[in-house]
């Protein structure tokens, strides 16, 4: 038998064993499934088995930036306004407010930390501390949604936190979108190069052009098969092109999922059609960042450890000083942040993005760091929700001192199945 | 209209990014996304005119690929070579699981009649046509009549190819269920054993008329043998590994498919084994072992079909190299017809000796008409044997193989309509004689 047939069989035997032994622990104790996609991709990879050459890695990249797309869509269509109205104001600035905590923070953490440990100046460690605030902001929708399944969604706990994971996504992807502008190779147009501010207006120009072409283009189509394949065109093209100048295809598609979404006659059916397939997308970012990874050239494992400490201190004060600012402490309750604590899909997203940027310093450090980051916090992820929901609920029940059974029930009895989301 | 205007306006779009483009990927992200568009628009343009969708993703891929309007350029085509793979790894599997060994007994007689005369009229036809207008072929001209006798042979080897990817696309896109759609689907998938044998039959053959220059790889009897044989064990341990596993994958079956795709296809690359008839087989095991859990796994992998076909048949459209037609352009149309006449012929004879109703069995000759995949594979192999010699062969060989991926499905089409095995969007049947076919099809069933 060739090395390359073995080595094919062991990483399918890795893959199924770990997707049973997931799916297993999943339904024991609640927890995200995902992670044996990205161990698969790094089984698969260069760095281990070699399966995926890095050219082939490298012929992949397409797809990979699709998944991206994919992702920036599903986040934009979040934003439909007629939904986002019913949610209080106050959750809005909560989340804002916890966001930009957690970015300056770990901003101004990881930045000392790369100067000091990476002996950079603060050029070269500006922008991967910047990434890397970016990519802590970012919180993990699949934990959020697990751990509030079966629980009203007009419930205040669950609209706070519903906001703030959207506002947390589309903060991680408008910073990381505004880095990709500014730190834009220069192109050169009638003579003068392309200033940030033209690129940031290219980036949002593709998403909105492409948004309003594709409704065009759509009409009132509504069959699933066709809606699915025409939006999936309508991704790859906004991406594409996002891709192709040099900016960030996250928020050019989250733009043009926003617009899709908004002015569409059939939004439920789009959403429907983006649903279909974003579980797949997902797992297959997952495996191309796996397959992806590379060890970082520097000594990275301090600085990623500070990553993590400083991300989740950042989260849990932040979200604290948040709800306190606001007033929302009553509906949040002391340690809401931890329900922000998981990390997933998105994380991994701006990273990878990261590391296909042109002109990105410390690459692999910051990919290693999200990484690192999604693997030790989305599988956790539900069950910080859940703890920071059940103590909530069972503080607001009125005329008791002891937990309420029925929240604590309730909430046990949320089926485990995996969720979509990022 | 509207989406024609839109697709003109993104067309312009692009062009104007193109000058600031700084990244490779980028751009064959942006041509892809633009020719998933084209053939969407163009699938439906044809599908309003009651022709198959995949002719009108073929058209799209030639219209904009390198060779007529290089929207997608052939970096790009080449660079989604990986896509393309997965797509026909996928195609070919769920055509395997297609065949249910219960059918394989019922129909397998009569298959084995159809494609055997099938084959050999269409051969002998292909190979004697070439043969007598040799001395008005271009390339044949400073061949000796031996030599012309070998490419003869080979180039007709290569003729009789059918496409399992055609016949599963258009039996998806119609859901056709039926005599005529089952032994279509039977002869196109044995065939594709069989005419890997007859081609390394006729290469050897061709070897002795018309010896390649020194130098030139040659391909051993074992190879081929293990080409097959080994495509068949690998494909059946890669049936039995996905049932085994279908008893604890109980969820996400779309994303298994794919993954078990992905995987099975590189086991059977690096045996050295033909992927499609791999992955044939495979699906076959996998249908046929698991019970109904085969046939979960069957319906998630035809969920997800839709854009599978438009991106394969998008980029095979694109592949075409058309420009290499312009020496022999004019023959490709007479080969065609003789390829048609043989198919008929055949499909008569064997109907009729296989005992299958006429009504039915008439039709099936118009399913084996599209070429595809297998096919370019095999004129690549002539190339690599007569790199000088083989050059036009393979041009013309891709000429013919233009001509039928776009009129096969049509034909097939409508084969299936005129059979009455077409259901319309409430499930009832397409043609007006849809009921007496229905009725008559236990019997045409059991005959074969």
């Amino acid at each position: 038998m060739s090395s390359g047939i073995f080595l094919v069989i062991v990483v399918a035997a890795a893959y199924f064993a770990a997707h049973v032994a997931f799916e297993w622990i999943g339904r024991r104790w609640l927890v995200v499934s995902g992670a044996e996609y990205l161990l698969l991709g790094i089984l698969l990879g260069p760095q281990v088995s070699g399966v995926l050459s890095p050219d082939t890695v490298q012929d992949l990249a397409p797809i990979s930036t699709l998944a991206l797309g994919w992702m920036g869509t599903v986040v934009g269509a979040r934003f439909y306004v007629p939904s986002l109205v019913r949610i209080p104001r106050g959750a809005f600035r909560v989340a804002l407010a916890e966001s930009c905590i957690t970015f300056l923070v770990v901003t101004l953490l990881e930045v000392v930390a790369i100067m000091w440990l990476f002996d950079a100046p603060l050029v070269q460690a500006l922008l991967p501390a910047l990434a890397l605030g970016g990519i802590a902001t970012a919180s993990s929708s699949a934990g959020v949604q697990l751990g509030t399944r079966g629980l009203d969604e007009q419930d205040a706990g669950v609209m706070y936190l519903s906001a703030a994971v959207l506002v947390n996504a589309v903060i991680a992807v408008v910073i990381f979108g505004l880095l990709a502008s500014i730190w834009h190779p220069s192109v050169v147009v009638n003579g003068r190069p392309l200033t940030a501010t033209e690129w940031m207006a290219i980036t949002i120009g593709i998403g909105a052009l492409g948004g309003i072409l594709f409704q065009l283009f759509l009409g009132d189509e509504s069959d699933p098969d066709r809606l699915f394949v025409a939006l999936a065109g309508g991704i790859i093209l906004v991406s594409g092109a996002a891709s192709h100048v040099g900016v960030s295809p996250l928020l050019s598609t989250l733009v043009f999922g926003a617009m899709l979404v908004n002015i569409s006659h059939v939004s439920d059916a789009l959403v429907a059609a983006l649903d279909r397939v974003q579980r797949p997308l997902y797992v297959v970012l997952l495996l191309f960042a796996g397959a992806a990874w590379q060890p970082s050239t520097s000594a990275w494992a301090l600085p990623v450890a500070l990553f993590l400490a400083a991300r989740i201190g950042a989260k849990v004060g932040g979200a604290r000083l948040a709800a306190r600012m606001n007033g929302a402490m009553p509906i949040l309750g002391r340690q809401w942040g931890w329900a922000l604590v998981g990390q997933g899909g998105l994380a991994l997203a701006i990273a990878l993005n990261y590391v296909y940027q042109d002109g990105g310093t410390l690459p692999y450090f910051v990919f290693t760091a999200a990484i690192t980051s999604v693997l030790v916090t989305d599988l956790l992820s539900a069950r910080f929700v859940r703890g920071v929901l059940g103590a909530v609920l069972d503080q607001q029940v009125p005329g008791t001192t002891e937990p309420d059974v029925k929240v604590t029930e309730k909430l046990e009895s949320v089926p485990s199945s995996p969720k979509l989301g990022w | 209209m509207r989406r024609l205007l839109i697709l003109g306006l993104l067309l312009v779009g692009m062009q104007l990014l193109v000058p600031i483009g700084v990244e490779r990927h980028g751009s064959v992200l942006l041509a892809f996304g633009f020719l998933v568009l084209a053939a969407y628009t163009s699938g439906e343009m044809f599908a309003s005119m009651r022709m198959p969708k995949i002719v009108g993703y073929l058209v799209a891929g030639m219209l904009f690929g390198p060779s007529i309007m290089g929207v997608v350029d052939s970096s790009a085509v080449s660079r989604l070579e990986p896509v393309a793979s997965l797509a026909i790894a996928l195609i070919a599997f769920l055509a395997g699981a297609e065949l249910r060994w219960s059918e394989v007994r019922e129909r397998g007689r009569a298959i084995m009649m159809i494609l055997g005369t099938e084959l050999t009229m269409t051969f002998v036809l292909v190979a004697g046509a070439m043969i007598a207008a040799s001395r008005y072929i271009p390339f044949f001209e400073n061949e000796s009549f031996k030599a012309v006798v070998g490419f003869s042979i080979l180039f007709a080897s290569i003729a009789v190819v059918h496409s399992p990817a055609v016949t599963m696309a258009l039996l998806t896109e119609t859901r056709a269920r039926g005599p005529v759609a089952r032994t279509t689907l039977g002869v196109v998938l044995v065939s594709d054993v069989v005419v890997i044998v007859l081609f390394s039959a006729a290469l050897a053959v061709a070897r002795v008329l018309a010896p390649p220059q020194e130098g030139v790889s040659t391909v051993g009897l074992s190879e081929i043998v293990w080409e097959i044989g080994g495509s068949v064990l690998v494909g059946a341990a890669i049936g039995l590994g996905v049932a085994a596993l279908l008893l604890v994958m109980k969820r996400e079956l779309g994303l298994f498919a794919i993954v078990m795709t992905f995987l099975a296809a590189e086991l059977a690359r690096l045996s050295h084994v033909d992927v499609l008839l791999a992955l044939l087989v495979a699906g076959f095991v996998t249908e046929n072992v698991s019970g109904g859990r085969g046939e979960k796994l069957r319906h998630a992998m035809e969920r997800s079909a839709a854009p599978v076909l438009v991106v394969f048949f998008a980029l095979a459209g694109a592949g075409l190299a058309l420009r290499t037609l312009s020496g022999v352009w004019w023959l490709v149309i007479p080969v065609v017809l003789i390829r048609a006449l043989g198919i008929w012929a055949g499909c008569r004879i064997g109907v009729r000796w296989a005992g299958i109703p006429p009504k039915a069995g008439d039709n099936i000759w118009m399913g084996l008409v599209a070429q595809a995949g297998v096919a370019i594979g095999l004129a690549a192999v002539v190339t690599e044997v007569y790199p000088e010699r083989g050059a036009p062969l393979q041009a013309l060989f891709l000429g013919v193989l233009a001509v039928n991926q776009l009129l096969g499905p049509i034909l097939f089409r409508r084969a299936l309509a005129s059979s009455g095995e077409i259901p319309n969007g409430d499930g009832d049947i397409e043609s007006e004689e849809a009921e007496d076919s229905i009725e008559e099809q236990p019997a045409t069933a059991t005959a074969g």
